[in-house]
């Protein structure tokens, strides 16, 4: 199976590389989110004067959540059903490969091209004065948790694609998702959030993955707040994996 | 005793919808013989392809048991697969990969090395005549081009089965005659063919044998020479019967039936 997911994901990756206008979305959107948020709350919070920043400008703290939103764009997914709509994932169904392989070869092109993105996005922001504050290797670590995230992200979305087998419903999940990444600190740490907010952003997951990001950025490396980021990502992968698997194998 | 290449008892395909159910097959009972061309008829509707895609581990039985090249479809799918090739109504390929990129990775999922499947589509790209389009992205293939990358497709593994669910719907008369001479050529080599077609001079061609499915369930079954055979003897007419005449009055469709319904109304 892991061969065989191997190569369904060597073919994504090509896929991708020839369609490289369905990247611009996962770039754009989040780089333009960053400089708007940015130039719009900057003068709130002074470099200098706020504490939660520890010393670094606004848009580092912003980083983290337009990291996440270029991983939360589910193209795998949206592939996955065109495949369905059009009959080729019928043909490898009728391969004698395990079926799970299918799904998983999509998730390792995704993990790949999330953090290539990220990877892009970081090199950007650098020379406007962000500071990885946990170095290289945290630099890796940011990368691993980013990619990680658009795993399960993607993930999730198959899940509906093979559920419905409907491009547009598919597409419409990915907006019933993306609020989740808007319930969460992006503006400010949780402990500044009115309480409802801070609640509900207390209950959503992608709080503590965006947390554990952030941590890198700024504090160097946090344990608890890695912790629990590698955490939610691994309750939230194992869930994903579990449910694909009864998913695909009893697709008919 | 040999084992048929395909044997279906007693199978049966419901779909649940939003809509209530469809009792899509009822009780179909086949029997292909090793080496035939196996023709399977019936108007749209009729059950032709839900009896392809159970054949071919694609869709889970309701009812019976079917087994191709001796092995069980629904308890042994990953040994059947092996065993079968499939070119289904709608050519599903990727759009995005060249017709050579496509057949490498289908035979790499057959579990072939990366040289063995580069030869083998090599090999594939001249039996179905696509050299020239071979590294061209699939998205620019014609309807015919597609269905032959698609026939090929099915034939990276060597299957001792091979279905074509109307293979040549929608080809122009030379694309379809070509079609027919690889379905001979692939048969000569040893391989079985299951296939559905809407046409009856296709049956007539191809086939040594053909069933005819109606509302799913089969309601003619045997050689066509002895489908027409018998309707000549049944009807007592002077003149050979056609494929047609025989599927006509097979499925209850016959000109003066619906000349009478019109004359009802
Ligand atoms: N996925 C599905 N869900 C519900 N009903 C279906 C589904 N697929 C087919 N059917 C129904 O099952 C019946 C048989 O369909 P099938 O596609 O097997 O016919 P066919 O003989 O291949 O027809 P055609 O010649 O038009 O290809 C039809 O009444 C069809 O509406
Ligand atoms: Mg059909």
């Amino acid at each position: 199976m892991f061969k065989d997911s191997l190569t369904l994901g060597g073919r994504s990756i090509r896929e991708a590389l020839r369609t490289p206008d369905s990247l611009v979305p996962s770039i754009f959107i989040p780089v333009f989110f960053l400089v708007v948020n940015v130039g719009q709350t900057a003068r709130i919070f002074p470099a200098g004067e706020t504490g939660f920043l520890k010393g670094q400008n606004y848009a580092a703290f912003q980083l983290p959540a337009s990291l996440l939103l270029s991983a939360s764009f589910g193209a795998a997914a949206l592939y996955l059903v065109e495949e369905i709509e059009g009959g080729y994932f019928d043909k490898l169904r009728a391969t004698p490969i395990a079926r799970m392989s299918i799904v998983i070869g999509r998730l390792w092109a995704e993990f790949v091209k999330t953090g290539v993105l990220a990877a892009a996005m970081l090199l950007i922001s650098l020379p406007f004065g962000i500071r990885i504050e946990s170095g290289p290797l945290g630099f890796l670590l940011l990368l691993v948790v980013v990619s990680l995230w658009g795993v399960v992200f993607s993930g999730f979305m198959q899940l509906v694609a093979l559920k419905t087998r409907s491009a547009a419903a598919t597409q419409g999940a990915s907006m019933v998702f993306f609020p989740l990444l808007f319930v969460t600190p992006n503006f400010v740490p949780r402990n500044l959030l009115t309480r409802p907010m801070e609640i509900a952003a207390s209950i959503n997951p992608v709080t503590y993955v965006m947390e554990a990001t952030r941590s890198l950025i700024l504090d160097g490396f946090d344990a608890t707040a890695l912790g629990r980021g590698f955490a939610v990502i691994a309750v939230t992968m194992a869930l994903m994996l579990a449910l694909s698997v009864r998913m695909i194998n009893n697709y008919d | 005793m040999t084992t048929a290449a395909v044997e279906a008892i007693d199978i049966h395909k419901r779909y649940r919808g939003r809509d209530g159910e469809v009792h899509a097959v009822r009780g179909v009972n086949l029997s292909v013989s090793a080496g035939e061309v196996f023709g399977f008829l019936g108007p749209n509707g009729a059950g032709k392809s839900t009896t392809v895609r159970m054949l071919t581990t694609l869709m889970t039985l309701t009812a019976g048991s079917a087994r191709v090249g001796g092995v069980d479809v629904a308890t042994d799918a990953h040994a059947a697969r092996r065993k079968i090739g499939v070119a289904l109504q709608e050519a599903g390929l990727d759009p995005r990969q060249t017709g050579r990129e496509l057949l490498v990775l289908q035979a790499r999922l057959f579990g072939m090395s990366k040289h063995d499947a580069l030869a083998r589509a090599v090999e594939l790209i001249e039996l179905v005549e696509l050299t020239d389009a071979a590294d061209r992205r699939i998205k620019g293939y014609s309807g015919g081009m597609k269905r032959r990358l698609d026939l090929a497709s099915a034939l990276v593994h060597r299957p001792e089965v091979l279905f074509l669910d109307e293979p040549t719907t929608g080809l122009d008369p030379a694309s379809r005659l070509t079609v027919w001479d690889e379905v001979r050529r692939i048969n000569e080599l040893g391989t079985t063919v299951f296939l559905t077609t809407q046409y009856l001079e296709e049956a007539d061609a191809l086939c040594n044998r053909l069933a005819i499915i109606d509302a799913g369930q089969i309601v003619r079954e045997g050689a066509p020479a002895a489908l027409k055979a018998e309707l000549k003897m049944r009807l007592g007419l002077d003149a050979d019967p056609t494929l047609d005449e025989v599927f006509l009055d097979a499925t209850g469709r016959t000109r003066s039936r619906v000349a009478g319904d019109v004359q009802e109304v």
